[in-house]
C-alpha cells in the first residue's frame, strides 16, 4: 500500500482516500467484510498504480479518471466501469510499452469489477428503453405472410425486394426498432403490398397478367445440370413459383448469344416436362411455349436436353458462362395467368377460408370467422370484436362488388396495413411508476419470442400459452425455447441472424477484380453465403458449441468450393459436408471464401479490414473511428497494398504515432495473421512473388502467428468470444443497440452457458430468460422521449 | 391527376426485358403544360457525389463570368450559359466532435440539412438531424402533386457497420423530419410505379383510389385508438406512422382534385440495368418525365455515396471509389479519382441537356428548374468538410444569374446557398442549419 502510494500523491490525490471510500461502501453490504474487502483494496491499489498516471482528473486521458468518486459508488459510476472492464478483457490496456500488473492482479481487477457491477445490477435491474412500436422489417413481413396466409416464394413480379423498401442495417442489423421508419413513401409501400399479397392469397379472378422475369446470373456456368433439374438436362434454371389462378401461363426463353447447333429446351412444372422446343441454326432465337398450369406453387424448370451427339460438351472445360461453345439460357419469362378458370385449389385458400357459406345468410357469420381468425394471427393476440368490425365494414364493401371472395379479400387488404400487423405494440400499464422495470405481458413475450427465433409471428401453441398466462413461467418458456429451436422457421437464425452478423449479406455487392481473379464467378459467389449458412447451420442444430464456429474440423463443399479451397474428391455441384485434415486452413468461420471476401477490396486482401472484422464482429470490441483530420484505413492500407515489403514499415509507421497505434496495433496484427489467403480466400505461401509474414505482436504481449494464431486468440479466452456472440445476439433479439447496463445480464448468460458448453441453444435460453428481454422500463418522469 | 398509359403491343410487354431502355418515348410525350398556358412551376433537384474531388481538377482558375472549364467540368460546354460553379462554401458541422459518427457519413447528413450527426449508438443519444432543404422545398412547391418529392439513388446502399455510424446517414441524404431519413430508391420500376402507378384505365384508377381512400381513413381511426392505450412511454413510432398516413391521404385527393390526363408513357423498366451507365440515365430520365408530367417538383439523387465501394471498370478504374479517394498525392491514383469525377459530371451534363431540350411552358424545363450538383466533402483524401465542389444549373424561371464561377469567403456555411435557394420558391425560413444569412447578391438576378 505504502509502495504504490507514493506515484498517486505526487498527483496531487491519495489512493488511501479511495480505499476508505471503497471500504465503506463494501462495508454497507450484506456479507462479510473481510472476505470482501482484500478485492476492493487490491484492486485500488492497482488502478492508482497501472492506470492513474493518465487516468486522473488533471491528465484525463481518453477522457476518463478513475479517482476517488468512481471508485467509490461502482453502481453511480457504472458506465464508466463497464469500459474499463470491457478494455481490461480486451487486453486494451495499459498501453503497449507501458508496465502491466502481473496477470493475476491484472484478473483480480476485472473479477472484482464485475462482480460489483453484477451486485448493483442485480439490486435494480435496467432493461433498457424501446419505443412502443417496433416495425417489422421486410424479413419479417414476408415470415409473417407465409406464416399468416400460407402463401411462400411470390411470382418474381412480386419479389419482396420490389414490394417494399430495405430496411436500415445499422450497427450490423436491420431490426432495430428506432431505425425501422415509416415515412409517406414507405406506407404507399405497404399499400401496394397488400394490395397484392391479398389478391394473390385469394386468387382474385380479376388480378392483372403478371410477368416474371427469371434472369440467370451473367457468370453461372450452364453446361452442367443444375441442382434439382432433371436427368439428361444442363443449364437454365429450376426454381419455385406462384402461379396466380388456374390458368394458361407463357413460358418465354431467352438465349444468351446464337446458337449454331441446334439445341432442345423443355419446360418442367414439378418435375414432370410440359413442353419441348427446338432452336439453333441461322435465324434461331428465343422459344416460347404456352401452358396451363393450376394455381398455387410450383418447381418449374427451363433447361436443355444434354445432347449426346456432335460436340462432347464434358471435355469443354468452361468457368465463365460459354458463349459459343454451348449457348446458355440468359432469361426465362413467365407471363400470365391468360384464360384464367378459376382461383383453384392452392394452400393460401385453404389456410384463409376456414368455412365456407353454403347459403347467401351463412356468409356474414363465415366472414367474421374467418376474419376473426386472421386478425388473431395477425395481431398477435385475442381478436377482439372491434377488430372483426372493422375489417367487416371492407368485407361488406367488397362483397356488395364481387361476391364473397371478393369481401375477404378487401378485409384482408385493410389487415395487412394495420399497425397493429406493420408493428410489434408493447404498453406501459398505468399502474407502474416512471422509472420503474416491469414485466411484458405474457402476449407480449410470445411476440418477442417469435420474432427472435422465429422472425414471424407466434404460432397458436404460443399463442394460447400466452393466452393461458403459463408462458411467464422459466420452465414452460425453456420447453418452448426447445420446440422452438427444432422448428424449420427457427433457420431465420442462420439466415437472418448469422447473415447479418457475419455479413453475409455483403457478399454479393463485392466485385472482385475479374481481371486478377480470373475464376471469381457467381456460382462461387453463391457456394461461399450457402458454406456458411450450412456450417452455422450444423452447429445450431447439431447443439454444438458455438466455439466450433471457430475451431470445427469440417465444412461444408461443393466441386467449385471444393476446387477453390484445393479439396479433393468432391464431385458435382451438392453440398456435402467434408471432415478436413488437421493440416487444413480451412475449419471454422475464419478459413472461408465468404468471410474473406467481403473483408478484401476488389483488388487486395486488407489486413486493417480483417483485422477490424475479428475484432468488431467476433470479440465485440469494435476499434473507435480514427481520430479527426487523419486519413483513415484506406491509406495506410494503400501504402501496405503499394510495397508488401513494407508491410512491417507500415506497421512500425502507425506505432510512432499513438493516436493510431492505439488500434492499429489491435486490428493490424490479427489482420496480418490471414495474409494466407488472398481476396476471394484462396490461400497462398507468397503475394506478388515476396514471402508472407504472418506473426505479429498484440499489445499485451500475445504473439499472433497466422490463421492459427488469430483461432488460439479466440478460443484461450472463451468468456470474451461468447460474450461477443451474447452480445450480437441479444442486440438481434431485442431489437436494439447494447449499452454498458446489459453487460450484467451477458455475462450472467455466458457464465450460465459454461456449463452447457457453450451451444448456441444455451445462448438462446440465457437471452429470453434475462432482465432486458423479459421486462420493459416505464419512462423517467419527465423524459423527453414521448416528445416530437 | 392519373396518368394512364395507352396500350402497347401485347409482343412488347411480354418480352419486356429492356434493361436498356432509355425511355424512348420522353419525346412523344405531352407536357404538362404546354406553350400558351399558365406559368410553369419552379422544379429543384438536389444530386450528390460523394468522397470528395481532387480541387486542381475540378475548380475554375479565375472567378467571374470568363472561368474555363475544369476537366472535370468540361462536358458542361453546352449548359455552360446556364452554369454557376460555386466555390468556397462549407460544412463545418460535418467536422468531429469527438464522437464517433465517421466524417463521411457526417458528409452527406449535413450536405442538405448543415446539421451535425451525432453518435446514436451512446447511450441516451438518438436519432435527431433536421428537415433537409428538399423537404422544405416540397412543403412549400410539393403540395399539388401526385409525389410530394422524389428520393433515388444509383449507388447501392452500404450496409452493416457504416464508419461507426449509421447507415442512412450514407444512403440518403433527405430527411422528412428530424428522425425520419427519405429512403433513397435504386429501382428503376419501384420509380416508375410511384410515378405513374401500375397501369389500368383512369376509371380503374379512380376506383383503386377510392378504395385505398377508405382504407387510410379506416386505419387512422384504428391509429388514433390505439394511441390513448398504450400508456406512458416511446410513441413517436405512432406519431411517424399517421403522420404518413396523413401525407398519403392528401396526396390521393389532391391527384382525384385535378382529374385524368392520358398521355404516353414509356413501357415502365423491369430491373436494375447491369452498367452503372445505363442505371444512371434511366434514373435521370425518370427525373426529366415526372418534372414534364408534373408529377413531382422536387427530386434528389445519389450518384455516389459516401464510403461508395462502387468500382468503374468501363472508364479503367478497377478499384472502389472510397479507396481511390484516398490518393495521398499519388499521381495514378490522383487519375482514377479525376476519371471518376469526370464521369459522374458528363452524365450528368446529358440530364441537364435533356431538362434543356424538353419543352415546358413558355421555354424548357431546365429554364423552370435548379440543379445542384455536388458533396458534402471537399478534399476526399483529407476528410475536409470545406471548399466544397458544388454546381447549380438552370435559372429556375429567371431567378438565378447564370453563367458564373461564383467564389465564396472561405467556410462561407453551403446552408446559405440552400437558405437563399428555397427563398427562391417561396419557402421564407430564416435559419437552416448553420447558416449565417443568404448568399447574394452575385446568385441571384437583380
Amino acid at each position: 500500500m505504502t509502495g504504490t502510494g507514493r506515484r498517486n500523491l505526487a498527483l496531487g490525490f491519495s489512493v488511501a482516500a479511495i480505499v476508505v471510500a471503497a471500504v465503506a461502501v463494501l462495508a454497507s453490504r450484506d456479507g462479510p467484510l473481510s472476505l470482501r474487502q482484500a478485492p476492493g483494496e487490491l484492486t485500488a491499489e492497482t488502478l492508482g498504480t497501472y492506470c492513474m498516471d493518465c487516468h486522473n482528473p488533471i491528465d484525463f486521458s481518453g477522457n476518463l479518471a478513475l479517482d476517488g468518486d468512481e471508485l467509490a459508488d461502482i453502481g453511480m459510476h457504472a458506465e464508466t466501469w463497464e469500459k474499463v472492464v470491457h478494455k481490461l478483457s480486451a487486453g486494451s490496456m495499459p498501453p503497449l510499452g507501458e508496465p502491466r500488473p502481473d496477470p493475476a492482479a491484472y484478473a483480480g481487477v476485472i473479477d472484482y469489477l464485475e462482480s460489483e457491477l453484477d451486485t448493483v445490477a442485480a439490486a435494480s435491474p435496467n432493461p433498457g428503453r424501446l419505443p412502443l412500436l417496433h416495425r417489422l422489417t421486410r424479413t419479417e413481413y414476408e415470415n409473417a405472410i407465409r406464416d399468416l396466409l400460407a402463401l411462400d416464394n411470390l411470382p418474381a413480379e412480386m419479389d419482396y425486394e420490389l414490394l417494399l423498401p430495405a430496411d436500415n442495417s445499422s450497427s450490423g442489423f436491420d431490426n432495430i426498432a428506432e431505425l425501422l421508419f415509416v415515412s409517406p413513401v414507405v406506407m404507399e409501400r405497404y399499400l401496394g403490398a397488400a394490395q397484392k399479397v391479398a389478391r394473390l392469397a385469394v386468387g382474385d379472378p380479376s388480378m392483372p397478367t403478371m410477368v416474371n422475369i427469371h434472369r440467370l446470373a451473367l457468370e453461372l456456368p450452364q453446361d452442367e445440370p443444375v441442382p434439382g433439374s432433371p436427368f439428361g438436362t444442363r443449364g437454365g434454371l429450376v426454381t419455385e413459383s406462384y402461379f396466380p389462378l388456374d390458368g394458361d401461363y407463357v413460358f418465354s426463353v431467352d438465349l444468351a448469344g446464337f446458337a449454331r447447333e441446334p439445341h432442345e429446351i423443355e419446360i418442367t412444372i414439378d418435375g414432370a416436362r410440359v413442353a419441348l422446343g427446338h432452336t439453333g441454326g441461322r435465324g434461331s432465337g428465343g422459344l416460347e411455349f404456352r401452358v396451363p398450369v393450376s394455381a398455387g406453387p410450383h418447381v418449374f424448370g427451363a433447361t436443355f436436353v444434354h445432347r449426346t451427339h456432335a460436340l462432347d460438351e464434358s471435355t469443354v472445360r468452361v468457368q465463365r458462362r460459354s458463349r459459343g461453345t454451348l449457348p446458355a439460357i440468359e432469361v426465362v419469362t413467365i407471363a400470365g395467368p391468360y384464360a384464367p378458370t378459376g382461383p383453384g385449389v392452392t394452400p393460401s385458400r385453404e389456410r384463409i377460408f376456414v368455412c365456407t357459406p353454403a347459403s347467401a345468410a351463412e356468409e356474414a357469420p363465415c366472414a367474421r370467422e374467418i376474419l376473426a381468425t386472421l386478425a388473431r394471427r395477425a395481431y398477435r393476440r385475442p381478436a377482439t370484436d372491434a377488430d372483426v368490425e372493422t375489417l367487416m365494414a371492407f368485407y361488406d364493401a367488397g362483397r356488395d362488388g364481387g361476391g364473397f371472395d371478393a369481401g375477404i379479400q378487401r378485409a384482408l387488404e385493410r389487415l395487412l396495413v394495420s399497425p397493429q400487423f406493420l408493428y410489434r405494440i408493447e404498453r406501459v400499464p398505468e399502474r407502474v411508476a416512471p422509472g420503474e422495470a416491469f414485466a411484458v405481458t405474457p402476449l407480449e413475450l410470445a411476440s418477442r419470442l417469435s420474432f427472435f427465433l422465429w422472425s414471424s409471428l407466434p404460432d397458436e401453441r404460443l399463442l394460447a400459452l400466452a393466452e393461458s398466462g403459463a408462458l411467464v413461467e422459466d420452465a414452460v418458456l425453456a420447453a418452448e425455447i426447445e420446440r422452438m429451436l427444432t422448428d424449420p422457421r427457427a433457420e431465420s437464425l442462420v439466415d437472418n441472424f448469422a447473415a447479418q452478423w457475419l455479413f453475409l449479406r455483403d457478399v454479393e455487392g463485392k466485385d472482385p477484380d475479374l481481371f486478377i481473379f480470373r475464376d471469381y464467378d457467381e456460382s462461387l459467389r453463391e457456394a461461399f453465403v450457402t458454406e456458411t449458412e450450412l456450417f452455422v447451420g450444423s452447429v445450431l442444430r447439431e447443439q454444438r458449441s458455438v466455439l466450433d464456429l471457430i475451431r470445427a474440423d469440417y465444412t461444408f463443399v461443393n466441386e467449385r468450393l471444393a476446387e477453390h479451397y484445393g479439396i479433393p474428391y468432391v464431385e458435382g455441384s451438392r453440398f456435402r459436408r467434408v471432415t478436413l485434415p488437421e493440416s487444413s486452413p480451412r475449419g471454422g468461420l475464419l478459413g472461408q471464401g465468404s468471410i474473406l471476401t467481403v473483408t478484401s477490396y476488389p483488388t487486395r486482401t486488407s489486413p486493417v479490414l480483417r483485422g477490424k472484422y475479428v475484432l468488431d464482429n467476433l470479440l465485440a470490441s469494435p476499434p473507435p473511428p480514427p481520430p479527426p483530420d487523419v486519413p483513415t484505413l484506406a491509406t495506410d492500407e494503400a501504402d501496405v497494398e503499394r510495397a508488401t515489403m513494407t508491410l512491417r514499415e507500415s506497421m512500425a509507421r502507425h506505432r510512432e504515432n499513438p493516436e493510431c497505434a492505439s488500434c492499429h496495433a489491435q486490428m493490424d496484427p490479427i489482420g496480418f495473421a490471414f495474409e494466407n489467403f488472398d481476396a476471394v480466400g484462396r490461400w497462398r505461401e507468397t503475394d506478388g512473388g515476396l514471402p508472407i509474414d504472418v506473426v505479429s505482436t498484440l499489445p499485451d504481449g500475445m504473439v499472433v502467428d497466422g490463421i492459427e494464431g488469430v483461432k488460439r486468440l479466440l478460443l484461450d479466452d472463451p468468456e470474451r468470444f461468447v460474450g461477443a456472440v451474447t452480445e450480437k445476439l441479444l442486440m438481434y433479439a431485442l431489437g436494439r443497440n447494447i449499452q454498458y447496463y446489459d453487460r450484467p445480464a451477458i455475462r450472467a448468460i455466458v457464465r450460465e452457458a459454461a456449463a452447457d458448453n457453450y451451444t448456441f441453444a444455451a445462448l438462446v435460453r440465457g437471452i429470453v430468460l434475462s432482465v432486458p428481454f423479459r421486462m420493459r422500463m416505464a419512462p423517467e418522469a419527465g423524459a423527453t422521449d414521448s416528445e416530437v | 391527376m392519373f396518368l394512364t398509359k395507352k396500350a402497347l403491343p401485347r409482343r412488347a410487354f411480354l418480352r419486356g426485358v429492356g434493361t436498356s431502355l432509355a425511355l424512348p418515348l420522353l419525346d412523344s410525350m405531352l407536357p404538362a403544360f404546354a406553350a400558351d398556358g399558365a406559368s410553369a412551376p419552379p422544379r429543384l433537384s438536389f444530386i450528390y457525389a460523394g468522397n470528395g474531388i481532387v480541387h486542381r481538377n475540378w475548380t475554375p482558375a479565375t472567378s467571374g463570368r470568363d472561368f474555363e472549364l475544369t476537366p472535370n467540368l468540361a462536358s458542361l460546354g453546352k449548359v455552360r450559359d446556364e452554369l454557376n460553379v460555386i466555390t468556397g462554401l462549407a460544412h463545418l458541422e460535418a467536422d468531429t466532435k469527438g464522437d464517433g459518427t465517421g466524417d463521411h457519413p457526417r458528409a452527406s447528413a449535413a450536405w442538405l440539412t448543415g446539421v451535425h450527426a451525432y453518435d446514436r449508438t451512446r447511450p441516451g443519444v438518438e436519432v435527431r438531424l433536421a428537415t433537409s432543404a428538399d423537404q422544405i422545398a416540397a412543403g412549400v412547391i410539393g403540395r399539388d402533386t401526385a409525389v410530394a418529392s422524389l428520393e433515388l439513388s444509383i449507388d447501392p446502399p452500404m450496409q452493416g457497420a457504416c464508419d461507426s455510424g449509421d447507415c442512412f446517414y450514407v444512403n440518403t441524404v433527405s430527411w422528412r423530419n428530424e428522425t425520419t431519413p427519405n429512403l433513397a430508391e435504386l429501382h428503376p420500376r419501384v420509380v416508375f410505379e410511384r410515378l405513374f402507378g401500375d397501369g389500368g384505365s383512369s376509371a380503374e384508377r379512380l376506383a383503386r383510389s377510392r378504395v385505398t381512400g377508405s382504407i387510410l381513413d379506416s386505419v387512422l381511426d384504428e391509429a388514433s385508438r390505439l394511441a390513448g392505450t398504450l400508456g406512458a412511454g416511446d410513441t413517436r413510432k405512432l406519431d411517424e406512422y399517421l403522420d404518413s398516413v396523413r401525407e398519403v391521404e392528401r396526396r390521393i385527393q389532391s391527384a382525384e382534385a385535378k382529374g385524368t390526363q392520358d398521355i404516353a408513357l414509356p413501357e415502365r423498366p423491369t430491373s436494375i440495368p447491369d452498367t452503372y451507365e445505363e442505371h444512371a440515365r434511366i434514373m435521370y430520365d425518370l427525373q426529366v418525365l415526372a418534372f414534364q408530367a408534373d408529377v413531382t417538383r422536387i427530386t434528389s439523387m445519389i450518384v455516389a455515396r459516401e464510403l461508395s465501394g462502387l468500382s468503374y471498370p468501363n472508364i479503367g478504374v478497377s478499384n472502389g471509389h472510397h479507396n481511390v479517394s484516398h490518393h495521398r498525392d499519388d499521381p495514378d491514383l490522383i487519375d482514377e479519382k479525376t476519371r471518376i469525377d469526370t464521369y459522374h459530371v458528363e452524365l450528368f451534363a446529358e440530364f441537364v441537356e435533356k431538362l434543356q431540350a424538353t419543352p415546358d411552358g413558355d421555354g424548357s424545363l431546365l429554364d423552370h428548374s435548379l440543379v445542384l450538383y455536388g458533396s458534402g466533402m471537399g478534399d476526399g483524401n483529407l476528410h475536409r468538410h470545406d471548399d466544397l465542389p458544388l454546381l447549380t444549373v438552370g435559372r429556375l424561371g429567371g431567378k438565378i444569374r447564370t453563367g458564373q464561377h461564383l467564389v465564396y469567403p472561405e467556410h462561407t456555411p453551403m446552408t446559405n446557398l440552400l437558405l437563399t435557394l428555397l427563398e427562391q420558391v417561396g419557402a421564407h425560413i430564416d435559419t437552416l442549419g448553420d447558416s449565417t444569412g443568404r448568399l447574394s447578391p452575385d446568385l441571384l438576378s437583380a
